[in-house]
């Protein structure tokens, strides 16, 4: 039961991250209609930027946040004002190799500076220790410092986007671009402020993710993968509806653990052969297949 | 007979167009005749190999403008259909490559018919994830032998072996593949002036005014898109013979499913030459650069930093290729 449990657990943790993660791609496009591929590439550089602050700082990795949000930010907004703008002139094939050049132009950087090896955090205040919350349940630090802190992003982010002129301004966008111009919204700055806070939010979520999660240059596309997968369950351009995909895919990712369960529990012989762990990531891929088929809109979407 | 005439029939093109193409069609023809380095020879078969790649794209992303970026299980099925088949029954090439043909056909009636029912950016990463889901199942299925993959062993099939398709130099894969690669352009040239080619092109321009001329868009797609993974997966076959060493992480990973899309984006989607054009271009260059600037200087990544840079000039500056750039001067010409 411990390992039901504990899975579970561990899911709606790594959920509440994933939801953050996911939450840039779906404001991104919410607001301009435009599939960023590049996005895991920008947790990437949020990963590399939360560890690389604390190695040459000496800080705690947790208080590289910051840090990590200007330089997402900043990275958004110039990926929009440089590149991007550029794209939304031309047909959608254009829009989604674009970013798909953008994305093997972060990775390959990443692999120019960095070297394809695995880095990962290994002091911290946090880093190796753990709580006991009951019934033989055992939670990394980490990822529970991680999940606390990306609500409260997430939050901030929700409360930005739905209690702040701005955040009107963004959604007004949003709904209809060229309504919105009439109505004095500098829609080209609004786009731009949109890759601002998709990019930071994002590469903050990296900046929580390094602490657990060994960083190289190609682990960019399986967050894409998964970031697709959340905003199409939350439905595209939804933010509450990323937050509760997000949890829902956290689910996803821990099936072999729950698929485990299973096996152990009632000891059936052809579960213990499937080789789940290696099929972990398949089952993102096949519920977006599967949500994209069945239902489009997603669960919360108002895009079609 | 119809039909070949009109896939012979190029008087459409301009006079400048067909010579060119005959010049390099003659250059194609004698290359092997002259002194070369194995690693050009190698670059021309990857380069017409990914002219055929490219090809099959173009008809359902270039003529009907549906984004594909699953190509590379095609390319998976049809190589390793043809690996486990010399391998574990002794099936030579020639009966084993429609074989792979029909299976990959059937996988893409499979999720081409509930795929079709998206649209744009939708459809395009719906073909991604299930290109994903097809490669992290080869990796672990051990009757293709799992991440390790299979290798078709040389020793045990003494070359020349034209019926399993296993040589020792290069050139008789060379001039097997450039048969096949202008049987495509033929096919391509019948394809585009075929009623489906038609079709397709009013589907890309409005769907519902295509629909409203009564053209059934759903089964179109779903054709055509057949038509192009029978392509792709006629070259996997070919690829499992030239390579002889066929891994998940190499024959079906994503980069080979965006190198397709690319090429045929580079060079002109929806135009004949456009695919050529592309795999023209980007193939040498991605072979060299590697070989200059990765494995020489060693820098790893900066061959793809530069080709990436490549990718994003060309989708923010002139999206319709190297082919529209000709059409525009063109047309200003005749001005």
């Amino acid at each position: 039961m411990d390992i039901l449990l504990g899975s579970i657990v561990a899911g709606i943790l790594l959920g509440m991250v994933i939801a953050l993660v996911a939450l840039g791609l779906t404001i991104i496009f919410g607001v301009m209609d435009i599939v960023n591929f590049a996005h895991g590439e920008f947790l990437m550089v949020g990963m590399y930027t939360g560890l690389l602050t604390a190695q040459a700082t000496g800080m705690d990795p947790l208080f590289s946040l910051p840090v990590a949000a200007v330089v997402g930010f900043l990275l958004g907004v110039l990926c929009y004002v440089g590149f991007i703008k550029f794209l939304l002139r031309g047909p959608m094939v254009a829009q989604l190799l674009g970013t798909f050049g953008l994305m093997l132009f972060l990775r390959n950087l990443a692999l120019l500076i960095f070297g394809s090896s695995d880095m990962s955090v290994h002091h911290g205040i946090l880093v190796g220790k753990s709580f006991d919350i009951g019934m033989d349940i055992i939670v990394p630090a980490t990822k529970l410092a991680a999940a606390g802190l990306s609500v409260i992003a997430f939050l901030v982010v929700w409360l930005l986007m739905n209690r702040t002129k701005i955040g009107k301004a963004l959604t007004a966008t949003a709904l209809n671009a060229q309504a919105a111009r009439y109505m004095g919204i500098p829609t080209e700055r609004m786009n731009a402020l949109a890759w601002g806070v998709g990019g930071g939010s994002v590469t903050v979520a990296g900046a929580l993710i390094v602490n657990f999660w060994a960083v190289n240059p190609f682990m960019g596309l399986l967050f894409t993968m998964i970031a697709f997968a959340v905003v199409a369950l939350g439905g595209f351009g939804s933010v509450p509806g990323a937050f509760f995909a997000g949890l829902v895919v956290g689910m996803i990712m821990e099936i072999p653990g729950i698929w485990d369960f299973f096996t152990f529990t009632f000891d059936i012989g052809w579960m213990a052969d499937v080789p789940m762990t290696s099929l972990k990531y398949m089952w993102i891929y096949a519920a977006y297949f599967l949500i994209m088929v069945i239902r489009p809109r997603g669960l919360f979407g108002w895009k079609q | 007979m119809e039909a070949i005439r009109d896939a012979v029939d190029f008087s459409d093109f301009p006079r400048t167009d067909l010579i060119i193409a005959w010049m390099v069609a003659v250059f194609f023809l004698v290359f092997p005749l002259f002194p070369h380095s194995s690693f050009a020879m190698a670059t021309m078969i990857q380069f017409f190999m990914f002219a055929l790649y490219g090809m099959g794209w173009n008809t359902i992303g270039g003529y009907g403008g549906q984004v594909d970026l699953g190509k590379a299980q095609y390319v998976g099925i049809g190589a390793y259909t043809t690996a486990v088949m010399l391998i574990r029954w002794d099936i030579p090439f020639w009966f084993s490559m429609p074989v792979g043909m029909f299976f990959a056909v059937v996988w893409s009636f499979i999720i081409g018919y509930p795929l079709f029912r998206l649209k744009g950016h939708y459809f395009a990463i719906a073909t991604i994830a299930t290109s994903l889901v097809l490669k992290d199942l080869f990796d672990v299925w051990s009757f293709v032998g799992a991440a390790r993959g299979l290798e078709i062993s040389p020793i045990e099939y003494p070359p020349p072996d034209f019926l399993r398709l296993i040589f020792k130099e290069d050139i008789y894969y060379y001039y097997i593949i450039l048969g096949f690669f202008f049987l495509g352009i033929f096919y391509m040239n019948w394809f585009r002036k075929s009623r489906l080619g038609f079709q397709l092109r009013s589907i890309k321009d409005n769907e519902d005014v295509a629909r409203s001329l009564g053209i059934n868009v759903h089964l179109a797609k779903v054709k055509t898109y057949a038509i192009a993974t029978a392509f792709v997966s006629f070259v996997g076959s070919f690829h499992a013979c030239y390579i002889k060493n066929i891994e998940p992480v190499d024959t079906m990973s994503l980069d080979i499913s965006i190198l397709i899309a690319l090429m045929a984006m580079l060079g002109g989607a929806g135009s004949l030459w456009g695919p050529i054009i592309g795999a023209g271009v980007l193939i040498p260059l991605r072979s060299y650069l590697k070989e200059w600037l990765g494995a020489a200087a060693g820098l790893v990544g900066i061959d793809l930093v530069l080709y990436s840079i490549i990718i994003m000039l060309i989708s923010a500056v002139e999206p319709r290729g190297i082919w529209g750039i000709v059409e525009k001067v063109r047309r200003r010409k005749r001005r």
